[in-house]
């Protein structure tokens, strides 16, 4: 799974903890590293993922429908789930302002229902890092 | 003339750089099934 991880566009650096079923994923600095297909690819080596989080920094937009989102390059965002941390970052939709955010972006269903990897992944913010 | 340019580029920049700058930063998964 590291290996096919690691081929993974935008990929620097993967580390596997068999203990604790831990993947830590570093992507390169100025790459494009998209989750969806990670989450793919994890699928593909035949590992279920339980849950996926991230770190990401950007900016929060209104999508055409209203709805806000995490903004992170021209042809790359996520919907972002509500809660009351959306609630503290909402104010900066559509402004400059950039903010680094800890959320989670994928969590297995409870139960056997088959997870749906095709659906469009949603942003649950955990904790909000930094406002700039 | 010169100065109102460095004011625009500098401008331009405050507004662009931070967006430039945005990035998925760190991924951590938590898998099952794996041996």
């Amino acid at each position: 799974m590291k290996q096919h991880l690691g081929r993974q566009s935008g990929v620097q650096k993967v580390d596997v903890s068999l203990i604790d079923g831990k993947v830590d994923v570093t992507p390169k600095e100025d790459g494009q590293i998209d989750p969806a297909q990670l989450l793919k690819a994890v699928y593909d080596s035949g590992v279920t993922v339980a849950e996926m989080d991230v770190t990401v920094r950007g900016k929060i937009v209104r999508d055409s429908s209203g709805n806000l989102a995490l903004q992170v390059s021209q042809n790359q965002s996520f919907a972002i789930a509500p809660n009351d941390l959306l609630k503290s970052v909402a104010s900066l939709a559509d402004l400059p302002a950039v903010v680094t955010v800890r959320g989670e972006l994928y969590r297995k269903p409870a139960g056997k229902q088959k997870a749906a990897a095709s659906a469009p992944l949603k942003l649950l913010i955990l904790e909000v890092q930094k406002k700039e | 003339m010169n100065t109102r340019k460095l004011a625009l580029l500098f401008l331009l920049g405050c507004v662009f750089v931070p967006v430039l700058q945005a990035q998925i930063k760190h991924i951590e998964m938590r898998v099952e099934g794996m041996t």
